[in-house]
């Protein structure tokens, strides 16, 4: 599963833990069943999709098992594995053949992706494009503008970089103070990326630190997550007291199909909102809010889904979302919050990064953004500030400093990487060695070695065996799935970081037995 | 059925494995550990490992000191 970036675990962690119902109701839409297909799936599993898809009996596990080769036998159990976690794929006894196991397409995902595929049915499950006109000035490059500009004031807050100032983004939905909206805010402490210090003021926490190292597509999807939490909270809540919950509450599995929804749709056009549902036109503010879509005030008929929308489900193109973000955010003048109202976003392509970094632990970062300052800021010590760049040095206390607060080395190697100043992309391509000095690398993730004195994982123990036969079976369905840590052959015990299917693997092999 | 323990892996050096016990039974009345797995394997309670890394922090901030990395300024060069 290598293809998976760290950061599509969040939605996933969410995914597994919906009950099966969920997940039939979400597959009655075919963009959410293409929208699965598409992220969450490694290359294996969408090869036995494809497979299933339009096969009109179910096909055997043995018959699968002789697609891959003996060695890859785990790859391939972990693809079914995630198949049923999904509850895409489910396995029932063959009636063909002994000690083998039918494969098949669960019914809803099988019929929504097939509809997705052919475009068939009237289920307007991929949005309905606006016949009324549009105004010329809402294109692609103002709508990556706009949400770039939204999203740049969420970090920010999470940062605490700047001073609250009134600004553009901010007025022109007609919210009073700069910043992002105060719902926004609420979900951000609510979620635990900042909390409330002494006198009222905001202070990033360490899973804020975390947050802000992610790609930007990822970032996108923790915000979402905590909202899709915060309602269900809100939720049950009202049921707890009894209250009327009409506008406030709103259904998770309408919110993930409309989200999956707005993945599907394309860049740059104008989607009528009479289409949608009552629960959907609710979520349109607070999308408005994230940035995700933007909604013309003299055109309220209308919505236009931004790029952070509409690259939600990509996995390739997590690159170049943030580069986009960056591209589109790139004029912010040096003092935040004086945003210019005109500045409009024409960014030549390779200025998505600035950061040079020299085998000493100098780093210069020809930027001015408030935001990649503060960053910056959080792993190292700055030294001087000129008007377009900032001179900083990785310092052993700078980088334990860091790893205290959560971040690990290897995010931090990431995030210079990724903002690496062209010309590091290109000496480091001409010498064929890493666009980071191997040292600094060495160096930061000894640095983490040094404060880390233990490996934490979470999880669950196995232990008190029936048999060596049921340690044996059970230790080795746990390497397959991929979620063994640790384990004693002689003491008859492992450790397991997830449990969810090694209970369906007990329940099924008791009913076998 | 075998049964299944709540809790958090911990690997760690023997060394500090060794602390972490010596921790566990002057300090915490023996109530982080769960079970001692192996050499460089341990089984803590889920709500004790902030506690024990604490701890451990402490601790190794008595016995060990690095030494102060060489501070060259950036003022002197070539401004």
């Amino acid at each position: 599963m290598s293809s998976f970036g760290p950061s599509s675990f969040l939605l996933d962690d969410y995914l597994e833990k919906l009950p099966g119902a969920t997940f039939r109701k979400l597959y009655q839409q075919p963009s959410t069943a293409f929208a699965i297909f598409r992220r969450m799936l490694p290359p294996l599993a969408k090869v036995y999709v494809q497979a299933l898809l339009y096969s009109p009996t179910p096909l055997t596990t043995n018959d699968i098992e002789l697609w891959t080769q003996p060695e890859g036998k785990g790859t391939s159990n972990r693809a079914i594995a995630r198949l049923r976690s999904l509850h895409i794929a489910q396995l029932s006894q063959s009636t063909r053949a002994k000690k083998a196991q039918d494969i098949q397409l669960t019914a809803n995902f099988k019929k929504s992706l097939r509809l997705a595929l052919e475009g068939g049915g009237s289920h307007n499950s991929f949005g309905v494009p606006s016949t009324l006109p549009t105004d010329p000035k809402i294109h692609i490059q103002y709508l990556d503008h706009w949400a770039g500009r939204i999203w740049q004031d969420i970090l920010y807050y999470v940062v605490n970089s700047v001073p609250m100032k009134a600004n553009e983004s901010g007025g022109r939905h007609g919210s009073g103070g700069g910043g992002p909206k105060r719902a926004v805010r609420e979900l951000l402490k609510m979620g635990g990326l900042v909390r409330e210090g002494a006198g009222g003021l905001v202070q990033i926490s360490e899973h804020g630190f975390n947050f802000l190292l992610q790609e930007a597509n990822a970032q996108v999807w923790t915000l979402l997550l905590l909202w899709l939490e915060a309602a269900d909270r809100n939720k049950a809540l009202a049921k707890e007291q009894g209250t009327d919950i009409t506008g406030t509450a709103i259904d998770n599995v309408e919110m993930l199909s409309f989200l999956f929804m707005l993945a599907s749709l394309e860049l740059g056009r104008a989607y009528d909102t009479s289409a949608l549902t009552e629960t959907r036109k609710n979520m349109l503010p607070a999308l408005a809010d994230f940035g995700l879509i933007y909604i013309d005030r003299d055109r309220p008929q209308q919505y236009y889904p931004t790029r952070l929308a509409t690259t939600l489900t990509s996995l390739s193109t997590m690159r170049s979302v943030s580069a986009s973000i960056d591209a589109a955010t790139k004029k912010t003048p040096g003092d935040a919050g004086s945003l210019g109202a005109d500045s409009t976003p024409t960014a030549p392509a390779d200025e998505n990064g600035g950061i040079v970094v020299e085998t000493n632990y100098r780093i210069y970062a020809y930027t001015s953004s408030p935001l990649q300052i503060a960053i910056l800021k959080l792993f190292c010590r700055l030294h001087m500030r000129f008007p377009n760049m900032v001179t900083a040095r990785l310092t052993r206390e700078s980088v334990q400093e860091a790893i205290k607060e959560g971040i690990t080395a290897n995010q931090i190697i990431d995030y210079l990487v990724a903002h690496a100043h062209p010309q590091m992309r290109r000496a480091a391509a001409a010498k064929g060695t890493t666009v980071i000095p191997p040292t600094v690398m060495d160096q930061i993730r000894l640095w983490q070695l040094e404060s880390q004195r233990m490996q934490k994982t979470p999880g669950f123990q196995f232990k008190d065996f029936e048999s060596v036969e049921e340690y044996r079976q059970l230790a080795e369905y746990a390497t397959e799935i991929g979620v063994l840590v640790w384990k004693d052959d002689r003491k008859g015990t492992f450790f397991v970081s997830k449990v969810e299917q090694i209970r369906e693997f007990l329940k099924a092999r008791k009913k076998g037995n | 059925m075998p049964r299944a323990i709540r809790g958090v892996l911990i690997e760690c050096e023997p060394a500090i494995k060794s602390i972490l016990i010596h921790i566990d039974s002057t300090q915490l009345n023996n109530d982080a550990i769960i079970e001692d797995l192996d050499e460089t394997h341990l089984m803590v309670k889920e709500q004790m490992v902030k506690t024990l890394q604490a701890r451990l922090d402490e601790k190794l901030k008595e016995t060990y000191r690095v030494e102060v990395p060489l501070d060259d300024s950036d003022e002197d060069k070539g401004m």
